[in-house]
């Protein structure tokens, strides 16, 4: 069991793939991570040493922000746009897409479920 | 995609002119405009702006960290009241 920038442990995966499974790191700055601690991506996590587990924890430490730090951040950019009133802010507020699309249709992602309307006939064949 | 940095900030320049007029004299004056594709510039921190969206001047007191935005943004031009409730289908 290793544990890499607070809560995340991943297992018996390749270093490359596991260092994935923390929140902001992608398959790209795993890959830099372990060529900057100077390991090859095919080891597994259960083969690395504890000394190499604290150098990728070094890593991470001092150039990425990851875990809580980045979704609070995310969470402070957002809210400053909310409170900016402009209107990607508006736009953030009623759960609608921010940046142009459509919502004549689509825009599930956003809206979430489709609500039924009341008294909509159903096409039928 | 962002605008390129040496281009600098998009801005209409007749609003730099009238900044510096509602500046040095009379203060708390909304500044009316059309340029709604104008950035917003430091120097304008403090002033209001009536900034049109076609239809009225909405009142816009730029603060600090609207700094890099456009006048735009704060007018919004679609006004969406909800959806009225079909009394129709109720009924049945």
């Amino acid at each position: 069991m290793a544990r890499i920038a607070g809560v995340n442990i991943p297992t018996n995966k390749r270093v490359l793939i596991a260092l994935t499974y923390i929140h902001g790191i992608g398959r790209a700055k795993a890959r830099d991570i372990v060529t900057k601690v100077g390991i090859t991506e095919e080891r597994r996590v259960n083969q690395l040493s504890d000394d190499e587990v604290l150098r990728i924890r070094e890593v991470i430490d001092r150039e990425y922000q990851v875990e809580g730090d980045l979704r609070r951040g995310v969470a402070m950019n957002i809210k400053r746009l909310m409170d900016l009133g402009c209107y990607r802010g508006l736009r953030h507020r009623r759960g609608l897409p921010v940046r142009g699309q459509r919502t004549h249709t689509n825009a599930r992602t956003r809206k979430g479920p489709a609500k039924a309307i009341a008294g909509k006939k159903k096409v039928t064949k | 995609m962002a605008r390129s940095v040496w281009k600098g900030p998009f801005i209409d320049g007749y609003l730099l002119k009238k900044a510096d007029k509602s500046r040095s004299s009379g203060r708390n004056e909304v500044i009316k405009m059309w340029s709604r594709r104008s950035t917003i510039l430091p120097q304008f921190v403090g002033l209001t702006f009536g900034v049109y969206n076609g239809h009225k001047f909405i009142p816009v007191l730029v603060t600090e960290n609207m700094v890099g935005h456009k006048f735009g943004e704060f007018s919004p031009t679609r006004t969406f009241h909800g959806h009225a409730v079909d009394k129709k289908a109720k009924r049945k």
